[in-house]
């Protein structure tokens, strides 16, 4: 059974993102802000750092094809920017010491980056036309806030429940 | 960097990229229909989606509800003042549509472009990277759910399905920034004025009412239905309400600020509206009629 908890988790997050979006756009004082879940990519940063790399470029090119496929119909941008988000992760943590505290904060500064890829992608199409300004108040700052919430909050659980699966992986070899 | 890009990686990475560009290509262009893999995976997550999204909207329901028990005094007594009023209101309403029915009857015509079979649906998600307006529904094809039909809620016209699978449907708002999304609309008043709803102002969170008759006059305040006359559309569906009115780049004709009148955060309930009378390509969409052909 412990086999499946790890993509049970990503299967779970993945349908929880847009039942968080459903919220979003915030109306504060009469402007918009934009949270968008990122929780799913910030799961398989751990799963990428703390269980298996190619395992979660595996999961991350799934979930990025799903995500295509059922709500942008744009086919290729988060199944190409999942996994290269895993990969940059596993590559970053080969560079600095690995302990919670760093993890939280590559995955949050990766969440940035994927988010800013979005943006400059979508610009460049020319579906959005708002500046780098309104983009960094509007939309950045408040996903970064929840998502970080989010991640302080539930960090701890994601390293356990890889680590508790790792252990039980090396305990019996098959 | 040796090792990081050996020959066999770097093709790899080249086809991969190659691949991808080829991939979103194809995907950017206008389709009218989502491929059967496509439809397959759409209606099994949504499937899914429904499963979670609920009960959350249940519990929000729930809260709703206690926040509204709260405002119950101060609303029963606003309520109540205007009680009279919608007395009046509603024997003038049935006076007018008995009196509709009957002209309807002299002069033998039937058919009414007013006329729309509503379809409950439930938002099941949001777009949640929420660059594209986009909702999904959980209603598709096997109940009626056509390409281009408007989607409203109770307050006023919300957007129209874009994307229609067996079991689901994908709306895109009328806050969206596509240059081809256009909807046929008129200003009400004496007299009625004709324009499309065509692009949406970001930072004034207001829609824009383009190609007025500069002949006419409108004013702030006036209210803006769907004319009906875009082919898809019922006529009569309330859109907004008119904050400024100035003259296009070219100065040829007029085209006015329009602040919506259906709030786009927090959907839960929508309807669809499918139009009665029969439907034809227009400004409102296109790539219908022809389907209804080949069919």
């Amino acid at each position: 059974m412990k086999r499946f908890i790890v993509p049970a988790i990503a299967v779970v997050l993945f349908y929880l993102e847009p039942v968080f979006g459903l919220f979003s756009p915030l109306d504060i004082n009469g402007e918009y802000r934009y949270l968008i879940p990122r929780f799913l990519i910030m799961y398989l940063i751990f799963i990428s750092i703390y269980y298996s790399r190619n395992r979660a470029m595996v999961y991350a090119l799934l979930f990025g094809l799903l995500y295509d496929v059922f709500f942008i119909d744009i086919i290729g941008l988060y199944s190409f920017l999942y996994p290269l988000i895993c990969l940059l992760a596993s590559y970053i943590v080969k560079f600095i010491h690995q302990n919670l505290l760093v993890t939280t904060i590559v995955s949050l500064v990766l969440v940035a980056g994927l988010e800013f890829a979005l943006f400059q992608f979508f610009s460049f199409i020319g579906l959005t036309d708002i500046s780098l300004q309104a983009f960094v108040s509007e939309r950045l700052i408040p996903t970064m806030i929840a998502n970080s919430i989010f991640l302080v909050v539930l960090g701890w659980a994601f390293k356990y429940v890889i680590n508790a699966r790792l252990l039980q992986r090396l305990n019996q070899p098959n | 960097m040796p090792q990081f890009f050996s020959n066999k990686r770097l093709i790899l990475l080249l086809v991969g990229v190659i691949f991808l560009v080829a991939l979103i290509s194809f995907s950017l262009r206008d389709r009218d229909n989502a491929s059967l893999p496509e439809q397959i995976i759409k209606d099994v997550v949504g499937f899914g989606q429904s499963i979670f999204s609920k009960p959350t909207q249940y519990i929000t329901g729930v809260f709703d509800n206690v926040d509204s028990l709260l405002n119950t005094y101060e609303e029963n007594k606003r309520l109540k003042g205007r009680l009279e009023e919608f007395a009046k209101l509603q024997a003038d309403v049935n006076d007018l549509a008995s009196e509709n029915t009957r002209l309807r009857e002299v002069v033998d015509k039937q058919d009414d472009l007013r006329k729309y079979e509503p379809i409950q649906a439930t938002v099941i998600a949001r777009n949640p990277d929420q660059w594209e307006e986009k909702i999904i529904l959980d209603k598709g094809e096997v109940h009626g759910v056509e390409k281009n039909m408007a989607i409203m809620t109770a307050q006023g016209l919300i957007g129209k399905v874009v994307l229609t699978t067996p079991f689901t449907s994908t709306v895109e708002l009328l806050s969206t920034q596509n240059p081809n999304y256009r909807v046929s609309a008129m200003v009400t008043g004496e007299k009625e004025v004709f324009g499309l709803i065509e692009g949406y102002d970001d930072e004034r969170k207001e829609l824009i009412l383009k190609r007025i008759d500069s002949n006419i006059e409108i004013k702030k305040g006036q209210k803006i239905m769907s004319s009906g006359l875009g082919g898809i559309f019922p006529k009569g569906i309330l859109i907004g309400e008119i904050t400024e009115v100035s003259t296009d780049d070219f100065g040829l004709t007029n085209m006015a600020y329009v602040k919506p009148a259906a709030d786009f955060a927090l959907l839960d309930h929508v309807m669809i509206a499918k139009r009665v009378m029969t439907t034809v390509d227009g400004t409102d969409g296109e790539n219908t009629a022809i389907d209804e052909d080949e069919s």
